[in-house]
This record gives structure tokens, C-alpha cells and sequence, in this order.
């Protein structure tokens, strides 16, 4: 039952008791600017395909418990941060005192650590003002968060393995939870950023992350995105970037469809000389809903960014691409180069994909491509022809589909989960008749 | 071993196959040739059990079972094979996952044990040498980026793998130099076997140079007009098509 039109009646602040002065501060500051935001509708132009999808409560108004553990969680090798309903929990997570890192949660800041969180959420570029009737509901999670974590390394340093962060959400009743992380990389620091999105209990929720890098000179960071929520849990996520001269960034994620599943990811390459790099992988089936929208901006001359994303949609489910590029116009000699590819399974399931070039740069290389396709039926009999099964040759060839990008990934863990996910999605998808 | 009678096929309600008969015993190698749209390739597809086919008519038995009731790949595990005029090129795909998958599909069904990664990759490496292809092609892409002979040749290392009952070649001549044919000839030829079944479909007579059939049947405008030894061949190669009255854009000659 949903009674709220707007976000600030639809999602009840709490206190935030533990938080420091700067960052209780930018909260509020926050939450002023959500009073009169409505919810997104179909006519919200970034969320025209996925308003119906959003199906808010009163009860999932107030946030999760903050005190929730974390219960048993699987065996987890090596760096790792847990947070159960967007909150730190020091005692489930295992991380290394290295010198030039330093990773703290957001009730632990005080002086400077804590005016440098404030600095860059209030700077973070997924805040932008909402513009041609889009909103950002990044914005929704500035104003509600109740921890979170802010990771910093000192120029130079390299974490030699990946640190994974773990966003637990239990939901064993209703509510929603605002997970925020943070990194401030300095130059030529390394890092690999796993967020690793899992859930237990089965009420209704809403989950609304905010993930925000800042990348310094030269500065190396890969972030690892794979959701495995529940399909109780409804989830709106922001991933930020800022990148500096000669930085690079590389984007993984995979998805997994639910009820609600929408990422925005928005880099900008701000300094002479950045790279990213965002690969994307999506598969929904049944009624599952995944969308994606990437915006990236060069700004600064000399950039490479690369992207790369591919559906596959199974059964009625609904599954959308929205590739954003946009060349300022001192942005001369770029290259962008963004491709997606999609695969439908069925003739019920559906796919949208909407590539935007907005270039005002004379001297660039700007490619786009998306394709819409289905299993060819002669690779089928190809392979059938040499005794294999229809559904191991449809598994096969799907497999083929994605397999290049999940392959890219750069850690064996989430690898091997993300293929668990996609075994788990074949059998359903392409039950032996 | 392999029984057609009064074997007709349609495609998109065009009647292609108008009334084979042909019956192939175990240990013959047989020959089909006949100008181009005379049907030669719907015989192969349909025996295979391309389902772009319709059977209108007449039925097909493999050691006495109806092969026509059976889907693809319970033909396949029967021991159909089919070598095809054109290989599907399948991106993403290693050769190997899918040479592997096949094997142990065929020996599931014979009642046999997986064979594992380590395995099938010794027995893939020996197959793949006797039809001159580089073991490097097994990591590579089923089809992906080979050249025509290349595909061919990929085409005879999974007969030589499956070990099929009954191989059908689809003009595995094609597109071959003089070189490549002798390769795909010889590992055709290592295929004959007393308890296999050959059934060769070619346009030209010089496959038949390489791999000397038992019997050589002509087949125009979807039935079989003559049938005959091995001189039969080299009497159309001699005379062309149009000597049987037939008129042909091409010539039976190379």
C-alpha cells in the first residue's frame, strides 16, 4: 500500500545519533531538498521503465534495524567489510592495518577524516540536480544514510588482494536501508573494491546504495559490483566517479533481476589522460526487472573510456540499457567507444536500450552499438546435430553470449558466484521439456 | 543399415525431395552427385533432422529403427553424423567445451563414463593431428575465424571423434585446395570401417579420385535418375549432366 507521493513522506529520517557534526550536517542539508521531490512515475524520464516496478509501503518507511547482525555468513578469504543495513559491523569484518590505507566507518570520523566525507558526498557527482525531468535518487540516500565507510589510501599505495564489502540486508520485517561507501584513492594508488550485495529474511524492502570513488593522479581502482539480493528486496544503487590525470578506472558488474533492480553509474574524467573502462552483465527471468544507466562525461582532453554491457531476458521479464555519453566541449580527442548487446529468450521478455551521445567536440572518435537478438536456430542444430541436448546446446551458446565479460572479472570469488548465479538462471530458463 | 524409401521433403511448402529410395549397408561407401537444386543438401539436412524440413511423405530407417520419430540428437547418439557443407562459425564457444560435451553426450548414451578435461584433451590432440589441424584450434571458438578448409577439416576430426555409424559428408570438397582435399580424404578414408556407413554428397567427381565409393547414384529434381559403380561417376565427369538429359549451369567437371 502505497500513501506517499513524495520521497521525504515516503522514507522516514531517524536520528542518525552516531554520526559526526559535518556529516549529521550535509544529512540534513540533504533531506531539506527531498521535501518536495516526488517519487518517480512512468513519466519521469529516467525511470520510464522502471516507476511500475517501484512498489513502496508505508512500512518499508522507517529504516531497518541498525543493531541487526550478520549472521552466519559464508567463508570469506581475505579483506572484508561487513555492513548489515547500511550499518559497519566491525566485529563480522576482518581488514588489514597497512600503512597508507585506512578504512573507517562513518561513526568512528572525527576532524578532517570527517570533513572529507562530508566534502566529497556533498560534491558527489550522482547529486547533480535532477535535469530533463529525471531524477536521482542517489539524493534519497545522502539524506537517510546512518553509517557507512570511507576508504582511504595515501598516494602510492597498492592493496595487494581485493577488499570485498559485503551489504548485508536483513530483512526480517520491513524497511529500508541506505548504504554509503566512499573512497578517496590518492595518486597512483591501487585498489580492487568488491561490493557484494546479498540479503536474508523475506518482508518487502528498499535497499538504495551510494558507492563514490575519487580517483587521484594515476590512481588504479577497480570496483567489483554483484547482486544476489532476494527477490523481496528492491534495489536503487549509485555508483560515482571522479577520475584525475592518467587515473584508471574498471567497472564489473554483474545482476542478477529482482522486483527492482536499477544502477546508475556516472564517470567522469575530469583529468587529461583517465581511462574506464564498464562492463556490465544482466540476466532476468520470470517477472524480473534490471535496469542500467551509465553516464559517462569527458571533460577533460585525451580521455578513453570503453563500455561494454549485455542482457539477457528470460520468460516476461524486462531488462534496460541506458548508455550516456557526453563530450564536453574541451574534451578534444577523445574516444568512447560503448557497445551493447542484447539476448532474448523468449517472446514475452523484453528488452530496451537507448545509447545518448551529447558531443560538442570537434575532434573525437565516438562509436555506439546495440544489438537485439535471439538464440540462432542453426548454431542450435549445429550443435544438437553432434548429440547434444537442446537445453545444453541453448546453455552453451548463452553461456558464449556473456562469457567474455564474466571472464574479465578480475576475482576468481566473485567469478565463481557469478557463474553459481547463471547455472541457478540456465535451469530455470531452459527447463529440459 | 541406412533405408530410405519413397523419401519426399518440403521447405516452406516448395516440394525439394520427390521420392528417394536408397538403401546403404553397413561397410559401402555410397556417392551422391547431381547438379545444384537437384536436393542433395535437403537429403543430408533431413536425414540429420533439420527441422526447417517437413518429411511429406515415405521413411527412413537406421538398423530397422524409425529414424524419421527421433529429435537430432537422439539421431546423433544413434550414430548419424553429418559433415556440414557449411559449418556454423559459434564466437564464445571453445572448440573443446563443445567437442567435449558432444563425446560425452554419445557415451552417456552408450552407457559409458564422462571422459575428463585431461582425457579428451590427449585424445583431441591426436584426432586433430591426423587431420593436420594445429591442437590450437581446439581453444579457439567452434568455427570461428577458420578458413573453408579449416572448417572441413574440423568437420572429419568430429567424425573421427564420435565415431558415428552412419557419416553423411556434404560436399566436404568444397572449398578445398588440392592439399586440404587429400587431408580430408585421408581422414575420410580412415573412417571406412566394416560396421560404418559413408554417404558422400558432392558436385564434382575428384573427391571420388580420393575416396573410391561403392556405389554412385545420381539425383535430380529431388529423385534418384540413375544409379551405378564407380564408373558412373567418371562417365558424368566425361559427359556432364547434361548427357542424362539433364540441364545444369555448372559442369561435372573441375
Amino acid at each position: 500500500m502505497k500513501s506517499a507521493s513524495t520521497l521525504s513522506s515516503a522514507f522516514l529520517q531517524s536520528a542518525g545519533q552516531a554520526l559526526p557534526e559535518p556529516l549529521l550536517a550535509l544529512r540534513a542539508n540533504r533531506a531539506s531538498a527531498l521535501t518536495d521531490l516526488l517519487l518517480p512515475t512512468r513519466k519521469t524520464e529516467n525511470w520510464k521503465y522502471s516507476a511500475k516496478h517501484l512498489k513502496l509501503t508505508d512500512e518499508m518507511a522507517s529504516s531497518l534495524p541498525l543493531n541487526a547482525s550478520a549472521g552466519a555468513e559464508a567463508d570469506i578469504q581475505g579483506y572484508t567489510v561487513v555492513l548489515v543495513n547500511g550499518v559497519v559491523r566491525p566485529e563480522a569484518s576482518n581488514y588489514p592495518a597497512l600503512e597508507g590505507l585506512s578504512i573507517q566507518r562513518f561513526s568512528d570520523l572525527n576532524g578532517d577524516d570527517a570533513e572529507l566525507a562530508a566534502d566529497l558526498l556533498g560534491k558527489s557527482i550522482s547529486d547533480q540536480p535532477a535535469k530533463h525531468g529525471s531524477i536521482n535518487l542517489s539524493l534519497l540516500n545522502a539524506a537517510r544514510f546512518e553509517d557507512g565507510l570511507l576508504i582511504q589510501l595515501q598516494p602510492g599505495t597498492v592493496l595487494n588482494q581485493p577488499l570485498l564489502v559485503i551489504h548485508h540486508t536483513s530483512a526480517s520485517h520491513s524497511g529500508s536501508a541506505f548504504p554509503c561507501i566512499l573512497v578517496a584513492a590518492g595518486s597512483n594508488s591501487q585498489l580492487t573494491l568488491v561490493e557484494d550485495y546479498v540479503s536474508s529474511g523475506e518482508s518487502p524492502v528498499m535497499v538504495n546504495t551510494a558507492t563514490e570513488f575519487s580517483l587521484g593522479d594515476g590512481a588504479n581502482i577497480t570496483s567489483v559490483r554483484l547482486n544476489t539480493e532476494g527477490q523481496n528486496v528492491q534495489h536503487m544503487g549509485t555508483t560515482g566517479v571522479r577520475q584525475q590525470r592518467n587515473s584508471r578506472f574498471a567497472s564489473h558488474s554483474v545482476g542478477f533481476g529482482g522486483t527492482l533492480r536499477r544502477h546508475d553509474l556516472h564517470v567522469r574524467l575530469e583529468g587529461e589522460g583517465a581511462e574506464c573502462k564498464l562492463n556490465g552483465v544482466v540476466v532476468t527471468q520470470g517477472t524480473q526487472h534490471y535496469d542500467n544507466h551509465t553516464t559517462i562525461e569527458h571533460i577533460a582532453a585525451h580521455c578513453n573510456s570503453e563500455e561494454s554491457y549485455r542482457n539477457i531476458a528470460a520468460d516476461k521479464s524486462h531488462a534496460i540499457f541506458n548508455g550516456r555519453i557526453h563530450i564536453h566541449q574541451d574534451a578534444q580527442k577523445s574516444n568512447a567507444n560503448m557497445s551493447n548487446k542484447n539476448l532474448l529468450l523468449t517472446n514475452g521478455a523484453e528488452i530496451d536500450t537507448k545509447p545518448e551521445l551529447e558531443i560538442y567536440a570537434d575532434d573525437v572518435k565516438c562509436a555506439h552499438g546495440a544489438t537485439i537478438g535471439q538464440l540462432d536456430n542453426e548454431s542450435i542444430f549445429y550443435l544438437v546435430s553432434r548429440g547434444l541436448s537442446p537445453r545444453d546446446a541453448k546453455v552453451l551458446l548463452t553461456m558464449a553470449f556473456i562469457n567474455e565479460l564474466v571472464a574479465q572479472i578480475p576475482v576468481e570469488q566473485v567469478r565463481d558466484t557469478a557463474n553459481t548465479g547463471l547455472n541457478q538462471f540456465f535451469d530455470q530458463a531452459f527447463q529440459e521439456v | 543399415m541406412l533405408s530410405i524409401k519413397n523419401l519426399h521433403a518440403s521447405v516452406e511448402g516448395k516440394q525439394i525431395l520427390k521420392g528417394i529410395n536408397l538403401e546403404i549397408k553397413a561397410g559401402e561407401v555410397h556417392a551422391i552427385m547431381g547438379p545444384n537444386g537437384s536436393g542433395k543438401s535437403t537429403l543430408s539436412q533431413v536425414l540429420a533432422g533439420n527441422e526447417t524440413f517437413e518429411v511429406t511423405e515415405g521413411d527412413v530407417t537406421l538398423n530397422g529403427d524409425n529414424l524419421l520419430e527421433l529429435p537430432t540428437e537422439a539421431r546423433a547418439r544413434e550414430g548419424v553424423f553429418l559433415a556440414f557443407q557449411y559449418p556454423v562459425e559459434i564466437p564464445g564457444v571453445s572448440n573443446l567445451q563443445f567437442l567435449r560435451t558432444a563425446v560425452n553426450a554419445m557415451r552417456k548414451h552408450q552407457g559409458k563414463d564422462d571422459m575428463n578435461a585431461a582425457e579428451f584433451m590427449k585424445l583431441a590432440k591426436e584426432v586433430s593431428k591426423q587431420v593436420d589441424l594445429d591442437p590450437a584450434f581446439l581453444k579457439r571458438g567452434v568455427n570461428e575465424g577458420f578458413s573453408g578448409g579449416e572448417k572441413k577439416r574440423n568437420e572429419i576430426m568430429q567424425a573421427l571423434l564420435l565415431q558415428p555409424k552412419l557419416a553423411i559428408l556434404d560436399e566436404t570438397d568444397s572449398g578445398l585446395d588440392i592439399d586440404a582435399l587429400k587431408v580430408v580424404s585421408d581422414g575420410v578414408n580412415a573412417l571406412r570401417a566394416p560396421d560404418r556407413a559413408i554417404l558422400m554428397i558432392t558436385h564434382y567427381q575428384r573427391l571420388l579420385d580420393h575416396i573410391v565409393p561403392d556405389y554412385v547414384h545420381v539425383l535430380v529434381d529431388g529423385k534418384i535418375i540413375k544409379s551405378g559403380g564407380r564408373e558412373l561417376a567418371l562417365e558424368l565427369e566425361a559427359k556432364g549432366y547434361g548427357w542424362l538429359g539433364v540441364k545444369d549451369n555448372t559442369t561435372a567437371s573441375h
